[in-house]
């Protein structure tokens, strides 16, 4: 199966995003199928952004903070 | 008082980078003053950055340490000097002359970019200290992934010089015929916090460790843990990469061990031993075996005891009360590993593990007592620095501070206040040169882009090689300049270096450009840089967007190259969509009132209102009690012998001497309005205060004891009391034989989970005095587990050579107390016999828990600050913020935080000081501006934004039917705009109309 | 029945011209059997006007807001939860309120009147102990009350006002905790069932927006589906739109919902919208213990954080 998920990432800034940038700096390889938006906190993350990326044609959203 | 002497200087020098050096720099540097931050390695951090969770809360140790990092590594008033030790000191308070040695790097911090080309090229391997020695570094290195600076360094006793690095490194930025430098440096005061080593658990021999494979240091099993340890955090035997099923944790490793000179206890050693255990058992897929071998389980900080109660109950980890013998390796080859040990009870048992890790305590390191000898600062026995009683944070050397660990073993909180005391302490001596050193910069004006169509520049970096051998960035800059809006599209090999700065502020004056997007790293460490750059070129900081292509694309999709440039591409394509949207951000400025209330009149509230006011800080003080003095009034000697009521009498007398401070006795708070900078509380005399801050020290009360006959029979007595018939010498002690202590009255138990911290040594103390007046004394200590800890374990010791009878008791089996005469019956099931022991007493001393006032509820009310379930403030962060609230501009100490004793009082009374000053010293009240707004056509003024603001920020004017916020305290989380069902009340910077074009770009 | 219209009509009539409220806000008979029509009284000899029977099925906590007047407004149990909801919302001024209570026994629903009439024409409808009478032109027929009732009506627990100044009539039994059985049918299906169900439902919606006016509820200023910047939905009817939409107006419910079922009696197309309320109404009441409407003090369920939250959407390490 040659599928490729679109994944959209609510990431907040001082945690979770900072985890990506150490997964980075680290050089841990993961699939190229996420797009990351980084947020204040986990807090700003309004329902209706992950409804409009699903909206918008992603398959997947992770929210994390 | 050297306070006004001409002359001062307003630099302070920091020695270590630890945890302590850096909020002690940060308190400084917010404060007023300019901070030489030295340090020996060649990054900041100290032993933080290696440990993997943090007690009792289990956050990630990085990820709480790292925005302070940044932070203090950004600090334009903070000059952080790393690979550099401190040579020489001479002069005195107010005006020192440092000599600093900084030790060649061999690399240009300002040009290295932490790309880590040049390590990928080093043939030269080593052990990484960092990791313990668990893992391997190259000759050219960073210390760990998030270090600041984030620059490599060249270890030349490994390094080759086959220049591999500087082929590699398209920076320029190694040089390998750099030398040695000193500079000199005059500062007005100096905090040393040089923090300590662990010790070297190969010198008793019969634990194994560095004979065995799998016997491990209580630092290594954190890394193992780390999830950017050697082992990516899966929970492994270095020595085979098994699994481990059983693991045993050995306590008082190098700690209470009179034979080598370690008889202190190290104070931490039990918390993060259970911690370590929970965190093993969450880590294993499997049940995993935990075992904690201790001899008296010392969780006696905030909250720890319920975190030991958790680990028993919840997560399953057992506790063997125990001496060890040793540990011994399995014949069969599987590197497992058998412990003996006594039972309490005399038994020996013998239990297999397959891993032991043993909890090592901590001790000076030789440099830092070579560093002691040199500066003339006087060492106790073990080789900590020694602390004039009741000063929390002095030294044998006037102007010169301690914090953290250099002063005796202790965990980050404390440390954490000890920093901002010292900090405050310096400030104390120096507040005449305060703001005379500081740095401020100047930008030319900003243009006004109200109006203009959006012309974006985007900047692509290639980072050397670490984005461009990966993502085809000149395709990324060909697609980006077809982008709407997009002027301009360019290439750069590094984005970050000074020369390109230069041509971002040429391009934007050139083009016209009024957005800048930048691709390359992430804007977690390089977003206040270009910021930095927008603001030279006229720009507001806020017209800028990165893209992470470097740290979340290149390096993370190494392999598939066509992928991630498409994901490049992506990334530039929403951060050009969002900035199109990017509108400029005003930081706001606020008046603010510089007095000070403190609340609470004991000895934390009169030492904060003593440092405020020599600082030149007007105090309001406010005492319910008639007279000043709070619990100090009924002690008579402090835990090292001090006369607390000389001490005392002192204090009242500088507060009432001193014309800054006011003070209300007999006054309660009687309501709080307002916000920072602008309190105005109405005390129960109806007069109203307008402050700046405020400092909550209201204290805590000995609790009165139901049990054991207390308040029904004269000789059962709190310690309180016993001190103070002591004292008096009241006919019923100074005639007594026989004394009976029982401790954890009223503490550690369902109601009040909680240690009450000094009871322990307290009792200990009384003990040896009653000792001391009457050598013939029977004194019995009837306990659950015995908490003297730090120095106080030699209080222990000496208590039990001058014949105190320790008999620990089952707290299912509590002692009983019944009258008997003239005499009263205590019966007790002694822990070793196992058999009941009478003991006909003439005194029993109830150690009694220390209770919150019940008044705590009204202030956190007040305040709009929270209590812990036990009724004591609840601080704003555990670790790293001990005397802070989520509230600004309140602050609080003593033992309103919780049980403490009185020098552990002075030093967060100190700590709030500095806290508080880091808000006094501000002229005005700016905040960034990246605050939340309302759309007040929209919003239907239904509260939810209200109810879910941390900070309380936002509240609704029910006259105008809409929601308001207070920008001096939003701190622009957005958890308001999140819950806006009507998309009235948005972030700037971060507005839903952004997001949803970065979501659309998809 | 009467007896209670008449009860009403009393307590209008004695809070008008004892100048206690501006208006009473009631029911007024409708031009058409087992129909009425919400209804303001000025003036205390019209409080005769009142009603009070089996067909006043709109909830009038819809009417409240934004008012300077001191109002009076009849309640049933679901109108006075929602009212509820409003007060903490700051939506009405309960100082300028007064509630008449009224215990409702449920409503009767006309869409299930007609299907058993089947195009026979309605002239006349009387109620009679626990059966309908319905008459037309050459007919009459007799039909059981339940099995005409809103569905509302019938999984209703609260038949008894939660609030109210003034009670008319009895407070009926209330009934015990809702099962949501049906919801739970809904949730045993697979996905992609529950997918199918809800595309074919969803792709009949003709965006009219009549559920979200007749929501008590819903009361923004500018509702998301409106706005332009920025625009989070398509304006036009598109089934994933429209399954937005629904999405979102039922989240923008959670916690203040009083499953009162005006927007499914509102929807000309007949869409079953209370299957998604309803599982709102569950979830929010099995994750947070919170019901809407129960009572002026419970902090709503979404403005209210307790570290013991349930947090079954987090990933564990």
């Amino acid at each position: 199966m040659d599928w490729e998920p679109k994944i959209v990432a609510f990431l907040c800034n001082w945690c979770s995003y900072a985890g990506a940038d150490l997964a980075g700096v680290s050089r841990i390889q993961y699939p190229p199928n996420i797009r990351v938006v980084r947020v204040p906190c986990s807090g700003r993350i309004n329902p209706l952004f992950i409804l409009s990326a699903l909206r918008h044609g992603a398959d997947g959203v992770l929210t994390s903070g | 008082m050297t306070a006004n002497k001409p002359g001062q200087v307003g630099a302070v020098l920091v020695v270590g980078a630890g945890i302590a050096g850096i909020q002690a720099s940060l308190d400084l540097a917010e404060s007023g003053y300019y901070v030489y931050l030295v340090e020996k390695s060649p990054a900041i951090g100290g032993t933080m950055p290696m440990l993997d969770k943090t007690f009792p809360t289990n956050d990630c140790s990085m990820c709480i340490l790292s925005p302070k990092l940044v932070e203090c590594g950004r600090h334009l008033n903070i000059e952080t000097i790393t690979n550099a030790v401190l040579e020489d000191l001479q002069g005195e308070p107010g005006h020192f002359k440092a000599t600093i040695v900084k030790k060649a790097r061999y690399v240009d911090p300002e040009k290295c970019t932490g790309c880590g080309s040049c390590a990928e090229e080093c043939p030269m391997e080593t052990k990484d200290e960092f990791n313990q020695g668990l893992g391997e570094r190259k000759a050219i290195y960073k210390l760990y992934a998030q270090a600041y600076p984030n620059a490599y360094a060249i270890d030349k006793d490994l390094c080759i010089e086959c220049g591999a690095c500087v082929d590699a490194c398209q920076a320029g930025a190694i040089d390998h015929d750099m030398a040695d430098e000193t500079v000199e440096v005059e500062v007005g005061s100096v905090i040393l916090s040089p923090g300590f080593q662990k010790f070297d658990a190969s010198a008793l021999e019969y634990y194994g460790y560095g004979r065995y494979a799998n016997v491990l240091t209580s630092l290594e099993f954190e890394r193992i843990l780390s999830a950017s340890g050697p082992f990516g955090g899966h929970l492994v035997r270095p020595s085979d990469k098994k699994e481990p099923q059983r693991i045993a944790w050995i306590q008082c490793v190098g700690s209470r061990n009179c034979k080598i000179e370690h008889g202190y206890c190290s104070s931490v050693c039990c918390m993060y031993a259970i911690k370590e255990a929970v965190i093993a058992k969450e880590h294993a897929g499997h049940p995993l075996d935990a075992t904690i071998f201790f001899m008296d389980m010392r969780t006696y900080g905030k909250d720890f005891e319920k975190y030991y109660e958790r680990a028993k109950k919840e997560s399953g980890v057992n506790f063997i009360r125990s001496r060890i013998y040793d540990v011994n390796e399995a014949k069969d080859g599987s590197g497992n590993l058998t412990i003996r040990y006594a039972n309490e009870d005399g038994s020996i048992s013998n239990a297999e593990f397959d891993l032991v890790i043993l909890s090592v305590g901590l001790e000076p390191s030789a440099d830092v007592v070579e560093l002691a000898n040199k500066l003339n600062i006087q060492l106790n026995q073990f080789n900590f620095a020694d602390v004039p009683a009741l000063t929390g944070v002095g030294t044998s050397r006037p102007g010169v501070y301690v914090a953290g660990a250099f002063s005796g073993p202790r965990d980050i909180p404390e440390t954490v206040m000890q920093a901002s005391a010292a900090a405050s302490d310096s400030s104390v001596i120096l507040s005449a040169a305060r703001g005379s050193l500081v740095k401020k910069k100047e930008y030319p004006p900003e243009k006004d882009v109200t109006g203009e169509i959006p012309r974006i520049g985007v900047f692509v970096c290639h980072c050397g090689i670490n984005i461009g051998s990966v993502v085809n960035v000149p395709e990324v800059v060909a697609y980006a300049q077809k982008l709407p809006g997009v002027s301009l599209a360019e290439e750069k090999l590094y984005a970050c270096s000074q020369d390109t700065a230069g041509q971002i502020r040429e391009a934007i004056e050139k083009y016209n450009l009024n957005r800048i997007v930048v691709a390359s790293c992430s804007p977690r460490t390089h977003e206040p840089l270009f910021q930095e750059t927008l603001r030279e070129a006229g720009l507001n900081s806020n017209l800028f967007e990165m893209a992470n292509i470097r740290d979340q694309c290149s390096w993370v999709h190494m392999n598939e190259p066509e992928k991630a440039t498409a994901k490049a591409k992506d990334l530039v394509k929403m951060a050009v969509y969002k900035a199109s949207l990017l509108q400029p951000i005003q930081s706001v400025s606020l008046g603010m009132n510089h007095d000070a209330l403190v609340i609470g009149g004991g000895v934390s509230g009169m030492t904060a209102a003593v440092s405020l006011a020599k600082q030149g800080y007007k105090v309001h003080l406010v005492e319910k009690e008639p007279q000043l003095g709070g619990t100090a009034r009924r002690i008579h000697t402090g835990m090292r012998g001090e006369d607390v009521q000389a001490f005392l009498g002192d204090l009242i007398a500088q507060v009432n001497g001193n014309e800054l401070i006011k003070v209300y006795t007999g006054t309660e708070v009687a309501d709080v309005n307002g916000f920072v900078g602008n309190f105005v509380t109405t005390l129960s005399n109806g007069e109203e205060i307008q402050h700046g801050v405020a400092i909550i020290a209201t204290g805590a009360e000995e609790y009165k004891p139901a049990e054991y006959l207390y308040g029904q029979n004269d000789r059962v007595m709190s310690l309180l009391d016993i001190e103070g018939a002591l004292s008096a010498g009241d006919a019923r002690v100074s005639g007594a034989k026989n004394f009976v202590f029982i401790q954890c009255v009223g503490s550690r138990d369902d109601e009040r989970p909680y240690c009450s911290r000094i009871c322990c040594t307290k009792s200990v103390k009384l003990a040896l005095k009653i000792k001391e007046a009457n050598p013939k004394a029977q004194v019995y200590v009837l306990y659950r587990d015995i908490r003297t800890y730090g120095f106080f374990e030699e209080m222990y010791r000496e208590a039990r050579r001058k014949g105190v009878i320790f008999i620990r008791y089952a707290v299912d089996n509590k002692p009983v107390v019944e009258a008997d005469g003239e005499k009263v019956k205590v019966t007790v099931t002694d822990h070793v016999l196992g058999v009941p022991v009478i003991i006909k007493a003439d005194v029993v001393g109830l150690a009694a828990a220390i209770v919150p006032p019940a008044g705590n509820a009204k202030l956190s009310k007040f305040f709009k600050v929270p209590l812990n379930q036990e009724g004591f403030f609840l601080e704003a962060h555990m670790k790293l913020r001990p005397v802070d609230f989520g509230t600004d501009g309140v602050f609080m100490c003593g033992l309103a935080h919780g049980p403490k004793n009185l020098e552990e009082n002075i030093s967060q009374a100190k700590a709030a000081v500095a806290r508080a000053c880091t808000v006094l010293a501000k002229e005005s009240i700016a905040v960034e501006g990246k605050c939340a707004f309302v759309d007040k056509r929209k919003c239907v003024a239904c509260g939810v934004c209200e109810s879910v603001c941390p900070s309380k920020a936002v509240s609704v004017d029910m006259k105008e039917k809409v929601a308001v916020v207070n920008e001096a305290l939003c701190k622009g989380c957005g958890a308001c705009a999140s819950s806006c069902r009507s998309g009235a009340i948005n972030i700037k910077g971060c507005t839903n109309e952004q997001i949803v074009a970065m979501i659309n770009a998809l | 029945m009467p007896e209670l219209a008449g009860a009403i009509q009393e307590a209008a009539r004695k809070l008008l011209e004892e100048k206690k409220v501006d208006v009473v806000i009631g029911f007024a008979p409708g031009t058409l059997p087992l129909r009425s029509t919400p209804c303001f009284v000025h003036r205390p000899e019209d409080a005769a006007g009142l009603t009070w029977n089996r067909s006043c099925e709109n909830n009038l906590a819809n009417y409240l807001r934004k008012r300077t007047d001191k109002v009076a407004v009849v309640a049933k149990g679901c109108d006075s939860r929602s009212i509820i909801e409003l007060i903490k919302e700051n939506q009405i001024n309960r100082e300028n309120l007064v509630i008449i209570g009224v215990p409702c026994a449920g409503m009767i629903d006309r869409k299930k009147v007609d299907r058993r009439l089947a195009g026979k024409e309605l002239l006349a409808a009387e109620e009679s102990g626990d059966s309908i009478v319905l008459k037309g032109d050459g007919f009459t027929e007799t039909i059981p009350v339940n099995e005409l009732l809103h569905d509302s009506c019938l999984s209703c627990r609260h038949p008894n006002p939660a609030l109210y100044d003034l009670l008319v009539g009895e407070l009926l039994p209330e009934k015990g905790g809702d099962d949501f059985a049906d919801v739970a049918a809904f949730e045993a299906k697979a996905p992609a069932e529950r997918r199918a169900i809800l595309t074919e439902e969803f792709s009949r919606c003709i965006r009219c927006y009549a559920c979200r006016q007749a929501c008590p509820m819903c009361y923004c200023e500018e509702c998301f589906v409106d706005c332009s910047t920025p625009q989070w939905i398509g304006k036009s009817s598109d089934a994933r739109d429209n399954m937005l939409f629904q999405a979102v107006r039922v989240l923008h419910s959670a916690g203040r919902c009083a499953d009162c079922g005006a927007c499914e009696r509102a929807c000309p197309m007949g869409l079953s919208l209370r299957n998604l309320t309803r599982k709102m109404v569950k979830d929010v009441q099995e994750l947070f213990g919170y019901e809407a409407g129960a009572n002026l003090e419970d902090k709503p369920a979404l403005a209210d954080f307790k570290a013991e939250d349930p947090q079954p959407f987090l990933i564990e390490e």
